[in-house]
This record gives C-alpha cells, structure tokens and sequence, in this order.
C-alpha cells in the first residue's frame, strides 16, 4: 500500500477502469507488437471508447478533460501491463500535447483535431527534434514565415513518434520553429502541422525498442498551415512548448516508475520459485538487496512523478511558478529512465539466460525504458534545469 | 422492449473483495481481506448491464447496496456504467448480517423508495456464493422471481419474459409485473469498462447513504441481530494429494500396472 499520494474516487474508478482494460486487452498481446510493428487497431478502438486518447481535451471537445494526476493514473497501469511501452507512448505524447493544445490552441483548431483524436482516429504527435537539435531547442533551423492569411513552414524533423500513425491514418504534430530568427528563443513559434499536408515527405527509423508505434522523420518542404493552428502568441512558441514537454516528462516519470515495479514484480516471482544450490535465488543477499534497493528507489521515482504532476494542476490553478514546475519536473524525469533500466537490468540477470531471451517481457521492457533518458528531454538538460533554479540563471 | 409506462429499475449490488486474491490464514482460518482490493461482484455487473440493455430514455436505474462507507466506489461504479442514482446502506447496525437479515435491509430500502417494475440482481456474490438474497427480497416483498436468467427475451406491457438456464438449456419463462430477476452471466459477456468521460460524471449524479433511521424497522431484524444462520468457522479443504501417474507406453502393460496398483490398495 502507498500511504503518501492520496487519489481522489474518480481517480480510484479510473485506475479500475484502465487496469482492467489493459491487462484484458493489452497485457497479453504486448510481445505480439514488438513483431507486428504496430498497435492492433482493435487496441487503438477500446483506448479511444475509454476516452484515453488526448484525454487531457476538454469536454466540448470530445475528451473527458482530465487533470494531470489522473493522466498519471492512466499511464501507470498502461505501462504495467504493456512491456514494449507502445500504447504508453501512443498515449503519453496525445496526452500531453492534447493538454498545450487544449490550453493555448484557437478554437477552430481544437474544433477541427480534437474530436478525430479522441475517436482514435488521427495521431496526435510532438516533433522539434532536429538532426543537430534536441533538447537545445535554439538550435531549430526550421522556419514559419506569415504570408497573407497563412503560414509557410520549411525544415525538417527527425526521431519523431508516430509519424507512420499520422501520415496514413490522418493527423499531425506540435511543433516549433524560428518565425523571427534574429530574437533566438524569443522569436520561436509552437504551430500544428498536419503530416498529411502536401509538401511533407516522411522518412522511418528502426528504432531499438517501443516498436508498435513508428519512429521517423520528414522533410518540410514549403508546407502551407493555416493560421488557426498557430498555439499562443506568434514568437512566444519557445516558452509555450516547454508547457508540453514537462507534461510529457511528469508522465514518463511515473511510466518509469511503473514499468520498473513491474519488471521487480516479474523478478520476484522468479527468485522465490528458482533455486539455485539448493536455496531459492531470493534467499541470497546478492540479490534480495538489490532488490530491495530498486523497490525503494522506484517508489521513490513514483512519488515524484506524481508531485510533479501534481504541481502541474497547481500551475493550472495560479498556485505556483512555471519556474517551480520546470524544477519538480525535471527532478523526476532527471533518473526516471536510469532507476528503471537498473532494475530490469538486474531482473533479467536474475533469470539467466531467459532474461536474454526475446521471450522474456523484461528484455521488451528494459528496451523501451531506455528511450525515455532521451524522449522529452535528455538527463543532463534535466540536470541543466535544477542547477539553474538552485543557482539561479546569472550565477550559473 | 415496448413498455406502457416509464419504469423503474432497482438493482442490488455488493462491494466484494476479489477472490482471485484472496487467501485463508491457516492459524486463525479466516479470510486475509489486507491488501486485497474491492470490486463491484462481477455478477451483479452483469445484472445492471442487463437493466441498461433494456432502459429506455425516460427510465429510471437505481442501484443500491448493504456495505461499509467504502462501497459507494462500488455504486460509483455502477453510476459511470449507466445507473441514474446511487444508495448506500451503511450502519453498524446492519453489520454482520446473514442473508435473510441482508435481504430483509435490502427490502426495507426498497419499500422505502416506493414503487417499482423490475429488480435486478446477480446470481449470487462472489465472495459467499449463496445465491439467495435475491430471492429472499422477491419472498419479502411478496412478487414473482425468475432465477437464472440469462437474457430478457421482452417485456411488454405488464409482463417480462426471460431466457433462464437450466440443467438441460435453457427455457423461456414470463412473469408478471413487478418482478425479481437473478441473472447469470452468460459465458460470452464481456463486462463493460466505464470511459472517462461516464467516471468524470458519476460522483455528479445523486447518491445517499442511508442508515436504519431512514428505512425504519425494529434493529431486532438487522444485522448480526436479525440473522437466522451463524458462521461457525471458515477453513481451506486439505490439499489434494498428486496423483499416480502411470508412464507406462503399451497399453496393455499399462492396464497392468493400474491392476496392480488397485489390488495393492485393495480397491479392486
């Protein structure tokens, strides 16, 4: 029992929900995906009936408009009952960029993309990633010029999630670029970009693990938007869409959190049955410490997934800073990915030479875990991020 | 489903502990309800997905349970799956009841809000398997009960006509208005999960935790006081031993050995 997050009955009656869903639906067919390369349509239908799907849009958009804790509830069973982390990602990313959509989108836009998102329809993706740019968002070359009542977008972006997803099913990503290059991050804008779009040619990456959903690129070659897809302010986009990413950060914190736990749960099963000299591989302290240590450290990492998602909401409310939230947040994605992928590294140690194997969820999930020290923010940004606030901005 | 009259539906549930992680303390041979968590009894699900079937606009569902204050997670429940009002029965005077005292509190609250066309029930809860607090209310409140139903064929006008199970298959059965129904769940049900959207809305819908003071009668007849039957003890059957496994290829000289085994123990 967790005595320190107390969750509300709607949050209660949501993790009933989604658990039941996804170890009925989703549990036993999550290796399948590692083969097929895709999430089973029949997958991506009960998600959307379960309203999962950019569940952080408004009612009046299609979506049940959740807070940002119940979104972390909902991403934590996912990822216990999906070890490839596939359906976590292809609900984490609509979540949080539903939830920038959802807050600084025009009305015409939410209109247009939400309902065909929340139906499962369409993808709802991220893209800044660039060939030189990552988490150094600056970096961007990819450009927006206004011309007449629209917009014109030339670049290119690579490492994005669900490109597949939204060029053949319909849909696109927020993304960002320069609109007035000479005022660096202040001349950034954060835009919707539909991958169906004429001028958009995709490219595919083979990625290492999370392999149900696509990973790749595309080529933006004078594509044409409209202008109701700009987000917020013209040359605001650089402090808009850190909005988005630390959303995503707390998520993938607690998705950590939960994939490591459940790897330890698999892991514990197998030290108690097998033995080894005559003693069962737990009686061993080489191994019963270590798991203790990972249990703690995990329970730990999810504590602070949900404070920070929690801080989140208490954003949302005017109760606390931007600049508190880009802390907590970057406190909890900073060894999200390193805990968890410690942990299922010593659970297939544990289980000799089946914990190599292909067979063996936890090869799947230590695979998927390992993205999430890169997706949404490297470590050492996160690092970057807390020296800043402890130091302040000058001094460091 | 061609009914004269708006109707109302009651269906009974239980909040259950999921027995497929339940246990028996060998020392005290009780059960081990720590850590354990609480789900609407699979069957009554079912009874309010059948009432749900059949509702049409202007009807009304209203769940109710005999439990402590945690069950409302189960009518909660019941609530994003489609039921219109919640109840919760929750006193110390109702604890420990059997199922004759918990019919009679169910029966109670069900007089109390009046009148009524059909009461759904599951077959039985999960956790005691008895099967019969539905049709202890049917007896108390004096109105037909069709058992095991699997499917409600029609209602039409005042009568209802029910798919029932049997031994054999099955059978068709109509009852008059109002009537109890237990219904069995069907091997092909695949119980609904509620959306987000429907749990978003279900702690906005009306729901009262009653007490023995609002449903009246002598607390004589509640609880462990109005209980006819006592539980003397709760205790796992021992373990079955393994079996012997005769690996013998030739069938013959298997029939041998199993002579053979059987003489020895004098069974044959």
């Amino acid at each position: 029992m967790n005595m320190s997050i107390k969750f509300t009955e709607e949050q209660e009656m949501i993790r009933e929900s989604v658990r039941e869903f996804a170890q009925s639906k989703i549990a036993p067919i999550a290796l399948e995906m590692e083969n097929t390369k895709e999430i089973p349509k029949s997958v991506v239908k009960g998600m959307a009936e379960l309203g999962l799907m950019a569940c952080t849009a408004d009612e009046k958009y299609g979506g049940p408009g959740l807070d940002a804790i119940s979104a972390g509830v909902i991403a934590e069973e996912l990822a216990k009952a999906d070890c490839t982390g596939s359906t976590c990602v292809f609900y984490l990313v609509p979540a949080s960029w539903g939830f920038l959509l959802n807050k600084y989108g025009t009305e015409e836009a939410k209109q247009e993309i939400f309902p065909k998102v929340v139906s499962g329809e369409w993808f709802l993706g991220i893209a800044t990633t660039e060939s030189d740019a990552g988490s150094d968002v600056v970096a961007t070359k990819t450009t927006i010029k206004s011309d007449g009542d629209s917009f014109i977008v030339n670049g290119e972006k690579m490492y994005i999630s669900g490109v597949r997803e939204a060029v053949t099913g319909g849909g696109g990503h927020i993304t960002i670029a320069h609109q007035t290059p000479e005022l660096g991050s202040r001349g950034m804008t954060t835009f919707y970009l539909p991958l169906t779009a004429e001028g958009i040619t995709p490219t595919y990456i083979d990625d290492l693990g999370r392999e149900g959903i696509s990973c790749g690129g595309f080529t933006i070659d004078n594509v044409r938007i409209p202008k109701h897809y700009i987000l917020g302010e013209e040359n605001r986009g650089f402090y808009i869409i850190h909005e988005g990413y630390e959303y995503a950060r707390a998520l993938i914190a607690v998705i950590c959190a939960s994939a490591g736990l459940k790897s330890l749960e698999n892991g514990m099963n197998y030290i108690k049955e097998r033995k080894s000299f005559g003693k069962p591989l737990a009686h061993y302290q080489e191994i019963n410490f270590r798991l203790a240590e990972h249990y703690t450290k995990l329970n730990m990492l999810r504590d602070l997934g949900y404070k920070a998602l929690k801080t989140i909401d208490l954003e949302q409310e005017g109760k606390v800073s931007r600049f508190e939230t880009s802390n907590i947040v970057a406190q909890a994605k900073m060894f999200c990915s390193d805990w968890a992928c410690e942990a299922i590294n010593d659970v297939m140690q544990w289980q000799g030479a089946f914990g190599y194997s292909r067979e063996c969820s936890d090869q799947a999930a230590w695979r998927a875990v390992r993205s999430f020290s890169l997706a949404e923010g490297t470590k050492e940004v996160m690092k970057m991020i807390v020296a800043r606030e402890l130091l302040g901005k000058k001094q460091y | 489903m061609n009914f004269d009259e708006t109707m109302r539906f009651i269906v009974c549930v239980k909040q259950v502990p999921d027995t497929t992680e339940v246990k028996i303390d060998p020392q005290t041979n009780t059960l081990i309800r720590e850590g354990v968590p609480s789900i609407l009894n699979p069957f009554d699900q079912f009874a309010l997905e059948e009432a749900i079937k059949i509702k049409q606009e202007d009807d009304e569902i209203i769940v109710i349970s005999m439990g402590p204050p945690q069950a409302k997670m189960a009518l909660l429940k019941c609530l994003a799956l489609g039921a219109d009002k919640a109840i919760l029965l929750s006193d110390k005077a109702f604890a420990g009841a059997d199922t004759w005292a918990t019919s009679y509190t169910l029966t109670q609250c069900i007089k109390k809000i009046g009148g009524f066309n059909i009461i759904f029930c599951g077959l039985q809860a999960i956790d005691g398997d008895t099967a019969q607090v539905g049709p202890e209310i049917a007896a108390q409140l004096d109105i037909p009960q069709i058992t095991y139903v699997e499917n409600i064929e029609k209602v039409e006008g005042k009568k209802l006509e029910a798919k029932v199970q049997t031994d054999d298959g099955y059978k068709i059965v109509e009852a008059k208005l109002p009537v109890l129904i237990t219904g069995i769940t069907p091997s092909s049900f695949e119980p609904t999960n509620p959306p987000m959207m429907s749990i978003m809305k279900a702690n906005k819908k009306p729901f009262s935790t009653w007490t023995i003071d609002d449903i009246g009668g002598s607390s004589d007849n509640y609880g462990l006081n109005g209980s006819l039957t006592e539980v003397i003890k709760v205790y796992s059957p021992p373990a079955r031993q393994q079996g012997v496994i005769i690996d013998v290829e030739e069938p013959e000289a298997a029939v041998q050995k199993l002579i053979e085994l059987l003489s020895k123990d004098k069974v044959i």
